[in-house]
């Protein structure tokens, strides 16, 4: 009967033990830009392991889905009025701000997961690890930062670079899901990282990432790299490149 | 059909940048200006970033100025000795220019500067181009013919300034200075335009320096040659902004579109065709000054954080 008891106990221990789990994968390890880029979509497939059956009876479990490109500075500048036209002040930067930010969910944030939880999780536009510059010469007000701050965030979802996507994670099966992301044509090159977070009840369980690298493939590579690299030598070849143009222009339109 | 400019690093329609190049090329091949001043600024309205389409059209410059300078050069009419001394001042200018770009740009103010050195310079020599025009319309209706223009012989203080030289083929004695100062002005806009600069050269050439109008052209484009060969090597060196994929579809557009718009401007008459083009110039010029005054829908707009 003790042996009984103690087995039961032990199973039920093990159960709690083994919590939930994540596996995720990306339909595509790597965004390759070629010159006839206009934007991508990635897919991020993943599965609950060890969910709770009576959870998945209740529909408790909730999905985002973060991607997010290298970390940046970015000056937000405000256009001012002076001697009848306007001019661009001298602006607010910020530290850390994502240079590619998209987040989807299988549903609104404020119902996948508590307040706190989306604080501590930075998850979402405005929870974002940004912090401001503060420059001694121009002190701003609470107000002040906070407008810069929210134009930032405008002006990155007007430029595509801040993308949400409600509802933009699918459940394929009771543990199976799927997130498609939009991956625009500006989208900035360099590792980003893709990440899924589990809510069961709105209180966050676990996390899981994966890289995808965004980089310029074949003569668009070859073409910045050049650039950035050797700007001199690519200089050259582009006057190179207008005198041969020239040329073949006034030999084939020759009127004399 | 669209295409992934790598330096600019945005997608953009192939189409309607070639109907861009073409378009102007026409422009400029009919009325024998460079077109610069029209490209660029059609350009930033088409949202490249102003320092990719200053740079960018520097090189296109190139293109153009090589093959016209080619003609003149077989007709001879070109005066090398001139045009080495205005490049000496160009490169000069070119090299101050791409500085002054850079600093710009760093303390945020490039676009607003761009803008105002556009809208001074369309707004003056757009209305100088109108005026002209219309007077000489008027005194062609009033004799039945036109006269050419008497230049007074005194070339004025130029005339009397030091470091004199002979320019043979132009039969000119005069001092260097006001070439390699013109040289030096045209240089620093060119960089910091995006333009040949001939607009002022020219002018400037005829009246100032009274280069004979036979040389004036040839030896404006051989200069423009290599300033804007010279400013798309600094600016690609100093800034990473020239975009080649973007220079080549304007390129290949505008010689095409310069054949048309040579062959249509024969069948019209100059002080038309001045009139024509100073409206034109008017035109860009209002748009231009428009943006600046008038109150943006975004106040607001993110660049780069480096100081």
């Amino acid at each position: 009967m003790l042996r009984v008891t103690i087995t039961v106990l032990f199973a039920l221990v093990a159960t709690k033990v083994t919590a939930e789990d994540l596996r995720i994968g990306l339909s595509d390890p790597a965004v390759s830009i070629e010159s006839n880029f206009v934007g991508t979509q990635v897919a991020v497939f993943g599965s609950i392991e060890n969910p709770e059956p009576l959870a998945i009876e209740r529909d408790a479990y909730d999905i985002v889905v973060v991607m997010q490109g290298p970390p940046t500075q970015v000056r937000v500048r405000r256009k001012e009025r002076r001697f009848g036209i306007w001019v661009n002040g001298a602006g607010q930067v910020f530290d850390n701000v994502p240079s590619f930010y998209t987040i989807a969910s299988t549903g609104p944030l404020r119902e996948v997961a508590t307040e706190e939880s989306l604080e501590s999780l930075s998850l979402g536009f405005d929870k974002l690890d940004v912090s401001p510059l503060i420059d001694a010469d121009t002190p701003r007000s609470e107000e002040e930062l906070a407008s810069f701050r929210a134009s930032l965030n405008r002006l990155q979802v007007a430029d595509d670079l801040f993308v949400e996507e409600i509802g933009g994670v699918e459940f394929l099966s009771d543990t199976l899901f799927r997130a498609r992301l939009r991956v625009p044509a500006n989208v900035p090159i360099g590792h980003h990282r893709a990440r899924a977070f589990l809510f069961r009840d709105g209180e966050f369980l676990i996390t899981r990432s994966v890289l995808l690298e965004v980089a310029k493939s074949g003569f668009e590579q070859q073409t910045y790299n050049l650039a950035q690299r050797n700007g001199l030598l690519y200089g050259i070849m582009a006057v190179f490149i207008a005198m041969a143009t020239g040329w073949l222009a006034s030999v084939v339109f020759r009127k004399d | 059909m669209n295409v992934y400019l790598p330096i600019a690093e945005m997608s953009v329609s192939v189409f309607v940048l070639f109907s861009m190049g073409a378009g102007v090329g026409f422009l400029s091949g009919m009325f024998g200006v460079g077109g610069g001043f029209l490209m660029t600024p059609l350009l930033i309205f088409y949202n490249i970033p102003p320092a990719v389409a200053v740079a960018t059209e520097a090189n296109q410059i190139v293109a153009s100025s090589f093959s016209g300078a080619l003609a003149h050069f077989r007709r001879g009419t070109v005066d090398i000795k001139l045009g080495i001394m205005l490049l000496i001042g160009g490169v000069i200018g070119a090299g101050l220019g791409v500085l002054i770009f850079a600093k710009l740009r760093e303390i945020g103010q490039l676009d607003l500067i761009i803008s105002l050195l556009y809208v001074v310079f369309l707004g003056t020599v757009g209305t100088l181009m109108v005026i002209e025009s219309l007077n000489a319309i008027r005194k062609s209706r009033r004799k039945g013919e036109q006269e050419p223009a008497v230049l007074p012989r005194q070339r004025s203080w130029i005339s009397n300034l030091p470091l004199k030289m002979r320019f043979e083929r132009s039969k000119l004695y005069l001092s260097v200075i006001p070439v390699i100062a013109l040289g030096m002005l045209v240089g620093i806009l060119a960089s910091i335009m995006g333009v040949g600069g001939g607009f002022i050269m020219v002018p400037a050439m005829i009246y100032l320096l009274r280069v004979p109008t036979n040389v004036v052209i040839g030896t404006s484009l051989f200069q423009i040659m290599f300033v804007t060969a010279f400013t798309t090597v600094a600016q690609s060196a100093a800034n990473q902004t020239v975009d080649i994929v973007l220079a080549l579809i304007l390129m290949v557009g505008g010689v095409i579109g310069a054949q048309f718009g040579a062959q249509m401007g024969q069948k019209m008459r100059g002080e038309q065709l001045r009139a024509l083009l100073g409206l034109i110039v008017l035109g860009v010029c209002a748009r231009l000054g428009w943006d600046l005054v008038a109150t943006p829908d975004e106040l607001y707009s993110l660049g780069e954080a480096a100081h």
